[in-house]
């Protein structure tokens, strides 16, 4: 009985002990993991674009661990989600610092990681963003702060450019959604126009979560528009096309790389074929990416969307500092990714005094109603 | 015609369509308000479940191989109807009618979070993306010369308005000609005074609840077709564009949300015609606070009377 009762606790004691081990074992591990705060919307309308950040960041992340990690330290991806919504972003960037994880890959929509780059600047997080093209970001002398996207305004002044050179039409308006992106875009688009001559002969918002634009089209027919810009996200350009072809108005619609998304087309149908949008070129088109989208695809993800590679190219930026400064100090990382250009998946990435990339990365495209774009430029 | 009046009909048109759903959704509000006193935020949502239910089932016929289309939306409006009416039903059974008799503001809050509750139960359940549906009624008419302003009304338009009608008639026999109909006036009158007449209250609360749910999903089929796209988030929208018509028309009254809906969806359409598409809000609600500084029980509405 009492031989039993030893031989019982001797068991429990080794368990406990293996499980003590076990513990130790996990906590060995965690040590040598790098967690990499992934921001950007995983829920919320434009969820999609969270997704392409994604699939970039965990490419990238498993290229990385597989090769045996950066100087014997895995990657981790830990996902916090913003909704693209300005005050979730805040919460998010706060929880982040709390869990301190030091460098960050986000936030996606501009109206996001403008609030959340002022706290990781302020507490030393590195945040790079894949996605976010409003100009004020770096405008505030961050140091922390860099992007792996061209400027709204580069984006804008191609999207002009175009128009001027290309498609010369006779009457344009201009159309947006009253946010920082949309708006922000279309002034951009306006001044260059103006600037040559060209006057929109409309420059109006619409609210982001409209269903109804029938008043707005009847005014654009009246105008005898034939060139729309859109400065805005998807759902509201696929419902104004949809109901652009319903009520008989055909003009020429362009706009940025916001409404570039299969959804477009599923929202809009036919009327969403031959839609002009500046976007980031197609880094999947890349021959240097080959392995890398191959990679993606064998996962069962996609890796056309606009932001997958410039994410990719946002972890690669991380382990070139890390590799060369021998630390994870963010801010020793973020002085040396200022100072020294990187050949990565987007192509050569130098950057200026704001934390602006030198070169643009955009490129004008056709979108078809399939869901598909071809570059036109 | 000359090129502004025509341009006047067409927006004319667009506003008397949108303002006609708007109308349909107001019902909801002012029927529950009307009864029992209380802003049932909810509604929107309800609208919200309308158009999913009618998505999926004409997307289910469709694949299935149905293709006549009057069969199809027959269907879709059933269905639709049936499963928003059950909501209507549960979420006053559930969130409602424990809380009767409590302090106003508590089912208000009630409300409230059911409204957070069904959105966010629907973004789980069906994703928080747009979900399109192709163009159902296509085609319409056109008239006016092309080569000055041609107008549009699709046939998509006639059917928002002639559905409209069609329900609003058969809303306003109901309630005045019926024997349940009777009891809601009854019980909008007094409704402890009905009680003690020896008629069920809670039915006829149920009753409400249950026809302005049907109106709504009637909306949210309409309103699905015409737009083609859904998403979980367009019941806030449009509850706050139907809550404003039922005030703007005397809130409790069911004429007054039919004129309410339309004066405000002839507004907005009016705004956006003449002046930047911006100031549609502006100009709407400011409408709104206007007829409520001059008469603050909206257009149709009875004055206030302390009950006693």
């Amino acid at each position: 009985m009492g031989l039993l009762t030893m031989k019982r606790f001797t068991k429990k004691l080794l368990t406990l002990s293996s499980a003590i081990c076990l513990a130790t074992a996990v906590n060995a591990v965690q040590a040598d993991t790098l967690k990499i705060g992934l921001a950007g919307p995983a829920t919320g309308p434009v969820a999609q674009y969270g997704d392409m950040q994604k699939i970039g960041v965990m490419a990238a992340i498993d290229d990385i661990n597989s090769a045996g990690g950066i100087n014997g330290m895995q990657l981790e991806g830990v996902i916090y989600d913003d909704a693209c919504d300005p005050k979730q972003a805040v919460a998010v960037a706060n929880k982040i610092v709390n869990d301190g994880v030091m460098h960050v890959v986000g936030h996606l929509c501009s109206s996001s990681t403008e609030p959340a780059s002022d706290i990781y600047d302020e507490e030393g997080v590195l945040m790079i963003t894949a996605a976010s093209t409003s100009p004020s970001i770096t405008e505030k002398g961050y140091q922390m702060i860099f992007r792996t996207i061209g400027l709204d305004s580069l984006q804008g002044t191609l999207a002009a450019e175009y128009i001027l050179g290309d498609v010369k039409p006779k009457t344009v308006a201009i159309i947006h959604d009253k946010q920082q992106y949309g708006e922000g875009l279309a002034t951009t688009v306006k001044g260059a126009l103006e600037k040559n001559g060209v006057e929109a002969v409309m420059f109006e918002g619409v609210t982001a979560g409209d269903k109804d634009f029938s008043a707005l089209i009847a005014k654009l027919k009246r105008n005898n528009v034939d060139f729309v810009y859109y400065g805005g996200y998807h759902p509201e350009l696929g419902l104004i096309l949809r109901q652009s072809r319903e009520k008989g108005f055909d003009a020429q619609f362009m706009g940025p790389e916001g409404v570039v998304n299969s959804d477009l087309a599923k929202i809009a149908g036919a009327a969403s074929e031959g839609v002009l949008a500046t976007a980031p070129k197609s880094f999947d088109q890349n021959p240097v990416n080959e392995a890398r989208v191959a990679a993606i695809k064998a996962k069962g993800e996609d890796p056309t969307g606009p932001f997958v590679f410039t994410a990719y190219a946002a972890i690669e930026l991380m382990k070139n500092a890390i590799e060369k400064t021998g630390d994870t100090d963010p801010e020793a990382m973020a002085k040396y990714i200022r100072a020294n250009p990187l050949e990565t998946a987007i192509g050569t990435v130098a950057y200026d005094e704001k934390g602006d990339l030198t070169a643009s990365t955009f490129q004008v495209y056709t979108l078809h109603q399939d869901g598909s774009k071809t570059p036109v430029k | 015609m000359t090129e502004t009046s025509l341009y006047v009909i067409q927006q004319l048109i667009n506003g008397l369509t949108i303002g006609s759903t708007y109308a349909l959704i107001a019902i909801g509000y002012t029927m529950v308000y009307g009864i029992i006193g209380m802003i049932n935020f909810a509604h929107g949502e309800i609208y919200m479940i309308g158009s999913y239910i009618t998505f999926i089932v004409i997307a289910g016929l469709l694949g299935m191989g149905f293709v006549s289309l009057p069969i199809i939306l027959i269907i879709a409006l059933i269905i639709a109807v049936i499963t928003a009416s059950t909501y209507g039903w549960t979420i006053e059974r559930v969130a409602y009618r424990p809380l009767r008799g409590s302090n106003r503001l508590i089912p208000l809050i009630s409300a409230i979070g059911m409204s957070i509750f069904l959105q966010n139960y629907v973004v789980l359940s069906q994703s928080s993306r747009d979900v399109a549906l192709p163009p159902q009624i296509t085609g319409g008419w056109t008239f006016g010369d092309p080569s000055v302003f041609e107008v549009s009304f699709s046939y998509m338009q006639l059917l928002i308005w002639v559905a409209t009608v069609v329900v609003m008639v058969l809303l306003t026999l109901f309630i005045s000609r019926s024997r349940m109909g009777r009891a809601c006036r009854a019980c909008s009158e007094d409704l402890g005074m009905t009680n003690l007449l020896g008629i069920e209250t809670n039915r006829i609360i149920a009753l409400t609840f249950i026809v302005g749910a049907a109106l709504a999903a009637i909306a949210g089929l309409l309103l699905g077709l015409y737009y083609g796209v859904v998403n979980p988030f367009i019941g806030f929208i449009a509850g706050l564009k139907a809550f404003t018509a039922a005030v703007l028309g005397g809130i409790g009254s069911i004429p007054g949300a039919m004129l309410g809906g339309l004066i405000l969806g002839v507004t907005e359409a009016m705004t956006s015609a003449f002046f930047p598409s911006e100031y549609k809000d502006v100009v709407s609600f400011g409408l709104l606070v206007l007829i409520l500084l001059f008469r603050p029980s909206g257009i149709l509405g009875k004055p206030e009377v302390e009950k006693v």
